[in-house]
C-alpha cells in the first residue's frame, strides 16, 4: 500500500486493482479472458493514437525546420489535422488495380501492420505496462519486426507496376542489410546486460543506463542502432524504397484509401518502435533518472510516473530521427549498402568483441564504480 | 596503411559534414517563419501598386471615363482579350461621333502583357492590384469595364480633373 | 575572316558569300555536308559550335539556315544557307555526324517543315505525333482542326524509328528499333515529380542501371513560332516570357535586342542599366530555384524550401518594379516598360547582403554533405568535346571547361562595363554544375553591386514608331540566359510581322545531352543529373 501512495499516478495501480477485483468474483479463466481483451483494446487504441500524434508532430517539426508553420487550420494550432486526415483516409475509395495480383495486393498491407502491431505489443511502456514479458524479448522484437518486409515486397510485386517493383527490390536489399546491424547492436547490449528479457534489462539500468555502463562500446552500439533502425523504417535519408523524386512513391504507389493508410500508420509506428526499443535497451526504459546515493533527488524523480519517462525519452529519439530525416539528401542504393557493409557492420563486429572484453575484464562503469 | 587512414578520415569528414548540415536545420528551427497567413492577413497584406491583377477603366465622380473607343487596345491585344463595341451618334452640333457602348475584357484570356495600357492614347484603362478575382464560372471572367450609363469625359474637363485616378 | 572566305571558295567554288548582318554563305544542299565538315576541321579557326539550326519555308524552296561559330571565340560567326525546291519530298543531308546537337534540331525541322535528313540515325518527328497531318511552319499549312482532331484515345508507344540512309546503292528507307531486344522500360514522365515539366523519358533499365534513354517531347508544345508569324513585334514579346519562364526577363531582352538591332533603335542608358540589373536578378532567381530543385531531386526537401524562400525576395522586387512576379513583362522594344520604384536600390542592396549570408548557409548545408558529394561527384560526366558537340552552354557547359558565356564573348547591354568572372570548371560532373550555379549567383551579386548606385537619370524607353517594321533581312541575336545561350532569329520581309521567327532554346541542348551522360548511371543519378542540368521544358516545347 505504501508503494501505491508513493506513486499515485502510475497506471499499474489501476491494473492491479482491476485484477484483484476480477479475481475476487470470477474464475481464473474468465479473468484472463477479460484481461486479454482489455489489453488488446488498449494496445490497438494506443497504436492509433500514437500514430496520429506522431504524424502531427512530424508535420509540425518538419515545417519548423523548413521555415514554415505546418498544419494550423484544423483546430487550434492544427491539432485536429491528423484526425481529419484519418477520417479522410477511412472514407477514401480503395482503387482496384485491374492487372494486379489481387490476393497478394490485398494481403500485403496486413503483413506490414501485423508485424508492427506484434512488435508494438512487446514494448514495456511503463511500470507494469508490459503486455508480455518473454525471456527472449529482444530476440522476439527483432524477429517479429522483420516480418514487415514481406508486406513491402509483396506490395511491390503484386502491384504490377515497375516503379513499385524497383522500390520493393531496393527495400529488400536495404532491410536485410540493416537488420543485421540493428541485431548486432542489440546483441552488444545483451552481452553487457547478460539478459534478453526486457524487465530484467530495465531493472539492471536503475542507477546506470546501459549507454553509460558500457561507455565507448555502448555509445557506438547506440549510434549504430539508431542509424540502422532509422534505415529499417524506410525514412529519409534511407527512403529509397519510396524515393518520391525517383519512383513517385515506390512500393505503395498503387495503394489508396485505407490500404495506403496501413502503410502510412506502420511507417510512423515503426519509427516509434525503433525509438522505444532504443529507449528500453540503452536509456533505461521507463525508469526515471536516478543517482546512487542522492535519495532526495531520486525520490522526486521517482514521483514522475514511469510512462512519462518512457515517452519523454522516446520523444527525444524521435525528434533526433526527424532532425536527421529533414537535413540530409537521399542515399543512392550503392551508398546505402556501402554504409552498411563497409562501415556499420565491421565496426559493429569489432564493437561486440570490445564489449565482451570490457565485461570480462570488469571495465564497465558498474564494475569500476561499484554501482548496483 | 594509407587505405586505413583514408577509411577513417573519410568516415570522420563525412560525420563532420553531416553535423554541419544538422546545425543549419537546428538554427532554422528557431528562425522566424516566412509563411504568409493569407486570409487572416488581408488587412495588413501589401500588394505592390504596380501589380497587374485586373484591367479597370477609371470613372470619375460624374460617372465619366476617358475611353474614346478608338480600338487601339483591341488591335494591340495579342490574343483578343478586349472587345469594344461602339455606336455612332450625332452630337448637338450635328457631327458624327463614335461613343463606347460596351468595353468587354476577358480575364480568363488575358496574359497581362500591359500592351493595351501603354498604347492607350487617352489613358482610359489601367491595371489595378485587386487580385482576388477567382470566380466559379468561366462566363463571369468576361467583364464589362465601362459602368452603366457612363459617358466620355469632355476634353475641357480633362485639364481640370486629375487624370485617370 | 578573309581566310575563311578563301577556304569556303576553295571547298565549294559555287558558294555565294554575302556580308549581311552576319557573313552568309549559300550553298547547294549536296555540298553542305562537305563544307560544314571542312569548316569544323579548319585548324586555325574551327567552326565547331552549331548555335542554331533553323528551318525556313522560303516560298520557292524549303531551306535550312545554320549559324556556326567557333567554340574558342563565340563572336566569330558564320551563317550557312541551303535549301531544296522539292516540296513533295524534300531531302537534305544530315550533319548529325558532325554536330550531335543537330540530331534533335533536324527532327524538329522535320516535324515542323517536313524536310527529312539523309543519314540522321533517327528521323522521327520531334514535338509532334507521327500521324500529324501537315507541316505547321510551312506557309501553305492547313490549320483546319478537322485534319488533326483532338483524340482521347490511349496510344501505344511505338519504339521504332524511320530513317533514310545513304548506301552505295542509293538511298534506303528503313525502320530501326530504338531499344535493344527485350528491354525493361520505365516511363519517366510525362507525369513524374522530377522531370521539371512535362517531359517524357523512356528509359531502358538493367536493374537500377540506365541503359538507354529515349526523349519524347512536345507535350506542351504551343506553336509559339507559328503564332508569332501573325503578330506584331511588340505582341510577340509576351511569348518570350513563357518560353523559359525562369529566365523570362532575359529571353525578352534577347528578342528586344534583335528587333532593336534590326530597326536601329538606340536604347537609353538608364534602360540599359535597368535591363542589366533585372537580368542578373533574374539569373539569381533562376539559379536559386535550380539549386532548390537539384537538392530536391537528390531527396533533400528542406533545402528546396530554403531556395524558394530566397527566391521570393527577388520576386517581390520584380513585383514592385513591374507588377509581375514570374512573367514580368519588363523589356519592350527600345527600353523598359516600367521605371524602377523609389526603394528599388535599397531593396536590392539589402537583398545582396542577405543573399551572401544565405549562400554561406547553402554551402554549409549541402555543398560538403558527404551524401550529396557521393551523389554528385564524378556523376554525369560531360567532356568538353561533347559539350561543344551537343551545344550545351550555360553553367552546364562552363562546368565542362568550355568558356561559352555570351556576356564575355559578345558583350551586350552593360556587360562590357562591369567586372565579373566567368566561372569555369573542368570536372564536367554534376558537382561542377552545382558549384557553378552557386558561384554564378555570387558573380551576379557582384555585377548588381557595381551598377546599382550608378543608374543614370533619363528616359527609360526610346521613342519608337507606332508600328515597328523591320527592313527586309535576316537578324540574329544571342544572349546569355540562365540555362545557356538563348538566341533569336528573325527573317523579315519588311512587314509588321516576322516572316519566320525562331528561338534557340538552351534547354533543348541540355536534354539532348541527357542520354549520353546518363548512360550506365543509376536511376537515382539520372534524376540527380537532370537536376544538375536544370532544363525547363516549356523552353524546348516552344
Amino acid at each position: 500500500m505504501l508503494l501505491n501512495y508513493s506513486h499515485p499516478l502510475e497506471i499499474s495501480n489501476l491494473t492491479t486493482w482491476l485484477d484483484t477485483t476480477l479475481r475476487s468474483s470470477m474464475p481464473e479463466f474468465w479473468v484472463l479472458f477479460i484481461e486479454f481483451a482489455l489489453v488488446i483494446v488498449a494496445l490497438l487504441t494506443a497504436y492509433a493514437v500514437i500514430a496520429l500524434i506522431l504524424i502531427y508532430a512530424e508535420r509540425k517539426i518538419t515545417a519548423f525546420f523548413q521555415a514554415r508553420y505546418g498544419p494550423n487550420r484544423v483546430g487550434k494550432w492544427g491539432l485536429l489535422q491528423s484526425l481529419a486526415d484519418m477520417i479522410k483516409i477511412l472514407l477514401k475509395e480503395i482503387v482496384k488495380i485491374t492487372r494486379s495480383d489481387r490476393f497478394l495486393f490485398f494481403a500485403a498491407p496486413f503483413f506490414m501492420i501485423v508485424a508492427s502491431m506484434a512488435t508494438f505489443g512487446a514494448i514495456p511502456f511503463g511500470k507494469g505496462l508490459l503486455a508480455v514479458d518473454f525471456n527472449i524479448g529482444v530476440l522476439y522484437v527483432t524477429a517479429v519486426s522483420s516480418v514487415g518486409i514481406i508486406g513491402v515486397l509483396l506490395a511491390g510485386w503484386s502491384s504490377n507496376n515497375k516503379y513499385s517493383m524497383i522500390g520493393a527490390m531496393r527495400s529488400g536489399a536495404q532491410f536485410v542489410s540493416y537488420e543485421l546491424s540493428a541485431g548486432f547492436a542489440l546483441m552488444t547490449i545483451v552481452v553487457l546486460a547478460g539478459t534478453m528479457q526486457f524487465s530484467e534489462l530495465i531493472e539492471g539500468q536503475r542507477y546506470c543506463w546501459n549507454i553509460f555502463n558500457g561507455h565507448i562500446s555502448s555509445i557506438i552500439a547506440f549510434v549504430i542502432y539508431l542509424i540502422s533502425g532509422h534505415a529499417e523504417t524506410n525514412r529519409g535519408p534511407f527512403d529509397l524504397p519510396e524515393a518520391e523524386s525517383e519512383l513517385t512513391a515506390g512500393y505503395h504507389t498503387e495503394y489508396s484509401g485505407l490500404q495506403f493508410g496501413f502503410y502510412y500508420l506502420a511507417e510512423y509506428l515503426n519509427m516509434f518502435i525503433i525509438a522505444s526499443i532504443a529507449t528500453t535497451v540503452f536509456l533505461g526504459g521507463f525508469l526515471p533518472i536516478q543517482v546512487q546515493g542522492w535519495d532526495a533527488f531520486n525520490g522526486i524523480m521517482d514521483f514522475i510516473p514511469s510512462y512519462v519517462w518512457f515517452f519523454a525519452k522516446t520523444a527525444v529519439l524521435i525528434f533526433l530521427s526527424l532532425w536527421v530525416r529533414w537535413s540530409f539528401p537521399r542515399l543512392r542504393i550503392d551508398q546505402l549498402l556501402n554504409l552498411e557493409w563497409k562501415y556499420l557492420l565491421p565496426i559493429n563486429l569489432v564493437n561486440i568483441v570490445v564489449m565482451v572484453i570490457l565485461v570480462l575484464t570488469g571495465l564497465t562503469l558498474k564494475d569500476l564504480f561499484g554501482i548496483i | 596503411m594509407s587505405s586505413i587512414t583514408e577509411y577513417f578520415s573519410g568516415l570522420f569528414t563525412g560525420i563532420r559534414s553531416l553535423m554541419g548540415g544538422m546545425s543549419v536545420t537546428w538554427k532554422e528551427l528557431w528562425t522566424k517563419k516566412v509563411t504568409q497567413q493569407y486570409p487572416e492577413n488581408r488587412d495588413t497584406l501589401v500588394i505592390s501598386d504596380r501589380f497587374r491583377a485586373e484591367l479597370v477603366m477609371p470613372h470619375d465622380e460624374n460617372n465619366e471615363h476617358a475611353c474614346t473607343s478608338c480600338g487601339i487596345c483591341q488591335l494591340n491585344c495579342p490574343n483578343g482579350t478586349i472587345n469594344i463595341t461602339s455606336e455612332m451618334i450625332e452630337t448637338a452640333e450635328g457631327k458624327k461621333k463614335k461613343i463606347l457602348s460596351k468595353y468587354s475584357w476577358d480575364l480568363g484570356m488575358c496574359t497581362f502583357c500591359n500592351l493595351c495600357v501603354i498604347t492607350c492614347p487617352s489613358d482610359a484603362i489601367k491595371f489595378n492590384n485587386t487580385f482576388e478575382n477567382a470566380v466559379f464560372t468561366r462566363s463571369k471572367l468576361i467583364q464589362t469595364l465601362n459602368k452603366e450609363g457612363s459617358k466620355l469625359r469632355e476634353k475641357k474637363k480633362e485639364t481640370l480633373a486629375p487624370k485617370g485616378e | 575572316m578573309e581566310k575563311i572566305k578563301e577556304l569556303i571558295l576553295n571547298t565549294v567554288p559555287d558558294a555565294v558569300i554575302e556580308q549581311k548582318q552576319k557573313l552568309t554563305v549559300t550553298v547547294a544542299w549536296q555540298q553542305l555536308h562537305l563544307l560544314v565538315k571542312t569548316l569544323r576541321d579548319n585548324a586555325e579557326l574551327p567552326f565547331d559550335f552549331l548555335v542554331k539550326l533553323i528551318g525556313v519555308d522560303r516560298g520557292e524552296e524549303l531551306g535550312v539556315n545554320y549559324l556556326l561559330c567557333s567554340s574558342t571565340d563565340l563572336s566569330k560567326e558564320l551563317v550557312l544557307k541551303t535549301g531544296t525546291s522539292d516540296r513533295e519530298n524534300p531531302l537534305l543531308y544530315s550533319i548529325t555526324d558532325i554536330f550531335e546537337t543537330a540530331h534533335f534540331n533536324e527532327r524538329e525541322v522535320y516535324a515542323l517543315l517536313g524536310i527529312r535528313f539523309i543519314n540522321n540515325p533517327d528521323m522521327r518527328k520531334f514535338f509532334l505525333n507521327a500521324d500529324w497531318v501537315g507541316y505547321p511552319l510551312r506557309k501553305d499549312y492547313d490549320a483546319n482542326p478537322e485534319l488533326n482532331p483532338l483524340s482521347f484515345e490511349s496510344v501505344e508507344m511505338v519504339d521504332t524509328a524511320p530513317r533514310i540512309m545513304e548506301t552505295p546503292d542509293g538511298l534506303v528507307e528503313e525502320t530501326v528499333n530504338v531499344f535493344e531486344d527485350d528491354p525493361y522500360i520505365i516511363n519517366i514522365g510525362p507525369q513524374h515529380p522530377s522531370t521539371h515539366g512535362v517531359m517524357h523519358f523512356r528509359t531502358a533499365l538493367d536493374g537500377e542501371i540506365v541503359k538507354k534513354i529515349d526523349v519524347h517531347s512536345g507535350y506542351i508544345h504551343r506553336g509559339i513560332e507559328k503564332l508569332s508569324e501573325n503578330l506584331t513585334y511588340p505582341q510577340i514579346l509576351h511569348f518570350t516570357d513563357r518560353l523559359d519562364y525562369l529566365s523570362a526577363n532575359i529571353n525578352r531582352h534577347g528578342l528586344c535586342m534583335c528587333v532593336e538591332k534590326a530597326a536601329e533603335i538606340e536604347v537609353p542608358e538608364r534602360a540599359q542599366y535597368i535591363r542589366t540589373i533585372m537580368d542578373e536578378l533574374n539569373r539569381i532567381d533562376s539559379h536559386c530555384l535550380a539549386w532548390a530543385c537539384q537538392t530536391n531531386d537528390l531527396g533533400a526537401t528542406t533545402a528546396f524550401i530554403y531556395g524558394m524562400r530566397e527566391r521570393e525576395i527577388i520576386l517581390d522586387i520584380f513585383d514592385k518594379t513591374c507588377g509581375g512576379r514570374l512573367i514580368i513583362n519588363q523589356n519592350v522594344v527600345g527600353g523598359v516598360m516600367f521605371d524602377i520604384y523609389n526603394q528599388f536600390q535599397k531593396d536590392v542592396k539589402d537583398f545582396v547582403i542577405y543573399m551572401r549570408s544565405k549562400l554561406r548557409e547553402y554551402d554549409r548545408f549541402f555543398s560538403h554533405n558527404v551524401i550529396a558529394l557521393g551523389r554528385m561527384v564524378k556523376i554525369g560526366n560531360l567532356s568538353k568535346e561533347d559539350a561543344i558537340s551537343y551545344a550545351v552552354t550555360g553553367p552546364a557547359g562552363r562546368a565542362s571547361g568550355w568558356s561559352c558565356d555570351i556576356r564575355k564573348h559578345i558583350p551586350y547591354a552593360l556587360y562590357n562595363q562591369v567586372e565579373f568572372k566567368e566561372i569555369i570548371r573542368t570536372e564536367g560532373d554534376s558537382y561542377a554544375r552545382y558549384l557553378n550555379r552557386l558561384d554564378e549567383i555570387e558573380e551576379s551579386l557582384h555585377i548588381i553591386e557595381q551598377l546599382i548606385d550608378n543608374i543614370p537619370e533619363g528616359e527609360i524607353c526610346a521613342k519608337t514608331k507606332a508600328i515597328i517594321k523591320l527592313p527586309e533581312g535576316e537578324y540574329y541575336s544571342r544572349i546569355e540566359a540562365c540555362r545557356g545561350e538563348f538566341g533569336v532569329f528573325i527573317e523579315s520581309r519588311g512587314e509588321r510581322f516576322p516572316y519566320r521567327l525562331k528561338f534557340r532554346s538552351p534547354s533543348m541542348a541540355l536534354v539532348s545531352a541527357m542520354p549520353l551522360i546518363c548512360k550506365n548511371e543509376k536511376i537515382s543519378d539520372f534524376i540527380g543529373i537532370g537536376g544538375s542540368m536544370d532544363y525547363v521544358i516549356p523552353d524546348i516545347d516552344r
